[in-house]
């Protein structure tokens, strides 16, 4: 109740600030850019501009339509405009899914509760701590909640005669939600880093190893968590000294939770029974503590390390790298802008869409040259369905026939075949996406590549064939910016190199084309 | 910027290694590892554990010494199992360790724990070798992927291997012999046509390389490039072409054929090639598949032997052959025998390792090592060392700290090396 009035407080708090820097005149893009810039950096030309903000915020590339329209379009707030019509889109929603997806579960594979989960939290503008809260411990009972425990119940489930992984949950709860990297920890002090104690390991590992994963059953749709009763403190040792110490439940550099006295039947919620299965609820549960105390204002690295990782999604660098070793060894390269994007995070609550777009309105997200990043496997598949326009037949195909021209795939066919030659190895933290000869092989040889580029009614290759000069299409269409003369020349002298064929002379040069490195990247 | 920087941001770019004037050129540690770019190694892994007693160490008319005679080999004095015919006469070109006592008697623990070279425990998985002959050698001057693996069953990208050097140092698995998913160029697509478009391609990119960042063109133009050089040489993981002489003579099994695939990769210029054979973990009916297995494998290896030494290959590469752990003297009561870590043996051959030698000893049961015990932290000192790599010196560097690229409490096995 208490922590429900601070955030009222602090939202009628923020508004006031809000007011206040409206009457400064200085925007928070403004603000951002002063800290990074003394003098305005020069600005990525529309079609740059255009193809960024696309691949950002909806995930895929303009269609040449839209990048026609939107290049020829002459108000002076377009670009404000833009941003604002794609974070509205349905599919903002959906690429930011899919980033926090790949972010949050490092390829550990594909679940549709949650997945929908992440959507409609998006769709929603659900504030992060709120995200947090329903990941660390979800009410599996409620249908919009359950979604989020697939974070925990998968990291929980049972990989041959392993055991279960305790300890890289414990991990990735604090790589995840306070950007530390806390695994060496789990058998002594850090070495290299002395910020990290093993007490700060120890106090998340008391609260998970307590969970034990329960299948999924008449009540529970999906696999859900059930908690042990702590009473005592949670005792470890240090392999290096074989010293002992506990510690109750606590989040790192946080104070210990109490553990309440109570014991037998009074420590019960719900008594466990062995003959009705029934597993037991204590009335002290460690999980729903930590899961108030890391998404809190009081937790500082809880909003650095959701601004360090949302400046990284938007720019390509961290302002903290890796984003999962904030320490004071580590410092930020701009400790003034982290500082003020957590700040400011917290007082607007956590909201994650005003903190994109804010970033979105800056001159250094829009500067030109910005740091080039390859797209992710996602944006590619997106981007090279809407180039090549085989996304709608696809999407329509619920039954591939393989002997079949138009219906040989379907669009999970291509999810998976670019997910396989494209995606990061599970478990691997995506901080990049490098190009790998597994992704050369894919685009120089694979069907699916060669499918889409054969000419088929209503896709690229036939749009492109039936016209004279197609120059102007085929640029828009695969790279949203128009060719200049060398280049449509180039293309002329392509095709009448290879006359004898127009729809293959196009199918190459557009296979090129979506094989360069300029596709690849954004701008 | 430091050439042996973090894996995950660092591209060991095959152009920056060969182009100069990058100034990558300047660290002397890459000037070293120019030097070394000739250099390869086959590394042959009998999974499940291969037996000491009936191969490299027998103990003929003893308590546990099995059924089988041994025989004298061309060095005179050392002795062999007799399923080993034909090594027996290459042993002057072998450097047999038999004082191995390693730690892990488990294969789900002990495969990875013997092929990362079990280091001190930091928390982070450590690179198989391959994969780190991979990171310091370089793909070298064939511009094939640096690290390949031959194995009956599935293929692809393995970059697990790879550990904290991250998935580009990864093993490429060629399955049951088999390429890679879309290795070869579509039926669709003739030669000129497929010539003709990748050129289209590098010209576009030479073009935008002009107004952006090199690096990530290059990253891509490498990745494109090696494509190229696989596809080209599609050849060489293609046994069907090569004379039925030399298929006989590597014998017609999975592991003679595959053991001839490696030895196509390795004049093709691979650096590193790994041979898997399954199947060695004989708890029950031992004798009986000795019998069957030794001989396939004395086949084989004695064959890809005979060959490197005839063209030359062997002066420059590196051979090693061992499994997790060797097998337990005493016979169980399914006349098979157990895991057993602590007395075995590896063999090696080639570049940086004496030949004609036998390194150490056991007891007269075969139970215990008598001489110096090695663990696998030695062998893989002794290795990198045989590769003109300092393994005192030499460091990886894991996202920023740098760690030993062998057991840093240990030492090469000093008689094995040249």
């Amino acid at each position: 109740m208490r922590q429900t009035w601070t955030f009222v407080i602090f939202g009628a708090f923020s508004i006031l600030l809000l007011t206040g820097s409206a009457l400064s005149a200085e925007t928070f893009a403004q603000r951002i850019d002063a800290l990074l810039f003394a003098k305005a950096p020069s600005q990525a030309d529309d079609a740059e501009f255009l193809r960024r903000v696309w691949l950002d915020f909806d995930g895929g590339i303009p269609t040449a339509d839209e990048a026609r329209a939107f290049l020829a379009d002459k108000t002076a707030d377009k670009r404000t405009k833009l941003i604002d019509k794609l974070i509205a889109a349905p599919r903002f929603a959906v690429r930011m899914a899919d980033a926090f997806h790949v972010m949050l579960m490092e390829r550990r594979g594909d679940n549709e509760t949650w997945k929908a989960w992440l959507v409609e939290s998006f769709k929603t503008n659900k504030p992060w701590d709120a995200m947090v809260r329903e990941m660390l411990a979800p009410d599996f009972l409620d249908e919009k909640q359950r979604g989020a425990g697939y974070f925990i119940t998968r990291r929980l489930e049972k990989v041959g005669q392993q055991d279960t992984d305790y300890p890289g949950l414990t991990r990735d709860v604090g790589r995840m939600f306070m950007g530390i990297d806390l695994q060496c920890c789990q058998c002594h002090r850090h070495l290299s880093v002395s910020d990290y104690k093993q007490i700060d390991f120890s106090g998340l590992y008391a609260v998970f190893q307590n969970l034990k994963l329960q299948p999924a059953d008449d009540k529970h749709k999906t696999p859900w968590l059930s908690e042990g009763l702590i009473a005592a403190k949670y005792e470890f040792v240090s392999v290096l000294t074989d010293k002992k110490a506990q510690t109750a439940p606590r989040i790192p550099f946080g104070e210990e939770v109490m553990i309440p006295a109570s014991t037998g039947d009074e420590a019960w919620l719900v008594k466990p029974d062995r003959k009705t299965k029934e597993v037991g609820q204590p009335k002290f549960s460690p999980l729903r503590e930590i899961a108030q105390r890391v998404p809190a204002p009081k937790n500082a690295l809880f909003a650095k390390n959701i601004a360090n990782r949302v400046w990284f999604l938007l720019t390509g660098k961290g302002i903290v790298e890796p984003l999962d070793l904030h320490h004071t060894e580590n410092p930020p390269t701009h400790p003034a802008l982290l500082e003020l994007l957590g700040k400011e995070l917290t007082e607007h609550r956590f909201d994650l869409r005003w903190l994109i777009r804010e970033i979105a309105f800056t001159q250094t997200y829009q500067r030109a040259g910005a740091h080039q990043r390859h797209l992710t496997a996602e944006q590619q598949l997106r981007s090279f369905l809407i180039a090549t326009g085989e996304r709608e037949r696809l999407e329509k195909n619920s039954k591939p026939d393989v002997n079949v021209d138009a219906i040989k795939y379907s669009l999970a066919d291509f999810e998976k075949a670019f997910a396989a030659a494209l995606a990061n190895p599970a478990k691997e933290p995506v901080l990049a996406a490098n190009p790998s000869l597994r992704s050369a092989l894919f685009f120089r040889n694979s069907d699916h590549v060669q499918w889409a580029l054969k000419p088929r009614t209503g896709n690229l290759i036939d749009r492109l064939a039936k016209q004279s000069d197609p120059a102007e299409d085929l640029y828009l269409t695969v790279l949203a910016r128009l060719p200049d003369t060398e280049e449509k020349a180039q293309l002329k002298s392509w095709i009448a190199a290879h006359a004898d064929d127009k729809s293959k002379a196009l199918g190459d040069f557009a296979w090129a084309l979506l094989s360069s490195t300029e596709f690849f990247v954004n701008h | 910027m430091n050439p042996l920087c973090t894996p995950r941001d660092h591209t060991f770019s095959r152009r920056a290694f060969l182009g100069g004037g990058l100034g990558l050129l300047a660290s002397p540690l890459f000037a070293e590892a120019m030097k070394q770019r000739d250099k390869q190694v086959l590394f042959v892994w009998l999974d499940g554990g291969m037996s000491q007693l009936e191969t490299w160490d027998p103990k003929p008319n003893t308590e546990f010494g099995g059924p089988f005679r041994s025989i004298p080999t061309s060095v005179p004095g050392i002795h062999f199992g007799e399923l080993m015919p034909k090594l027996a006469k290459q042993m002057h070109k072998l450097c047999v360790v038999r004082s191995m006592c390693t730690k892990d008697n488990a294969h789900s623990s002990g495969v990875d724990r013997i092929q990362r070279g079990d280091p001190k425990n930091r928390g982070v998985p450590y690179p198989h070798f391959g994969a780190g002959v991979a990171k310091l050698l370089g793909p070298g001057t064939s511009g094939l992927p640096p690290y390949v693996w031959i194995k009956p069953g599935s293929g692809g990208f393995r970059a697990e291997d790879a550990g904290f050097l991250g998935p580009k140092y990864g093993s490429l698995a060629f399955g049951d012999g088999k390429p890679p998913d879309n290795l070869l160029r579509h039926p669709d697509i003739s030669a000129e046509q497929d010539t003709a478009r990748n050129e289209l391609r590098q010209m576009l990119d030479q073009r935008f390389a002009k107004q952006r960042e090199k690096r990530v063109v290059e990253a891509n133009a490498s990745v494109f490039d090696m494509a190229e050089k696989l596809m080209a040489r599609a050849d060489i993981f293609d046994t069907s072409k090569l004379p039925e002489r030399d298929r006989d003579r590597y014998g017609r099994h999975d592991l003679g054929q595959h053991m001839l695939v490696a030895r196509q990769m390795l004049e093709a210029g691979v650096r590193f090639v790994k041979v898997t054979s399954y199947g060695w973990d004989t708890h029950g009916d031992h004798f009986n598949s000795q019998t069957t297995m030794v001989p396939k494998f004395d086949q084989a290896f004695s064959a890809i032997l005979e060959d490197l030494e005839a063209s030359g290959l062997l002066k420059t590469t590196l051979v090693i052959c061992l499994s997790e752990f060797g097998r337990t003297p005493r016979i169980n009561g399914h006349v098979g025998r157990d895991h057993w870590p602590e007395a075995w043996s590896i063999a090696m051959a080639g570049h940086g390792v004496k030949h004609g030698m036998v390194v150490g000893e056991t007891d007269e049961r075969g139970t215990e090592v008598k001489s110096q015990p090695f663990d696998i932290g030695a062998a893989f000192h002794t290795w990198y060392q045989a590769l003109g790599i300092d393994s005192h010196k030499v460091e990886f560097d894991n996202a920023g700290q740098p760690l030993p690229i062998a057991h840093d409490d240990m030492l090469p096995i000093k008689e094995a090396l040249a």
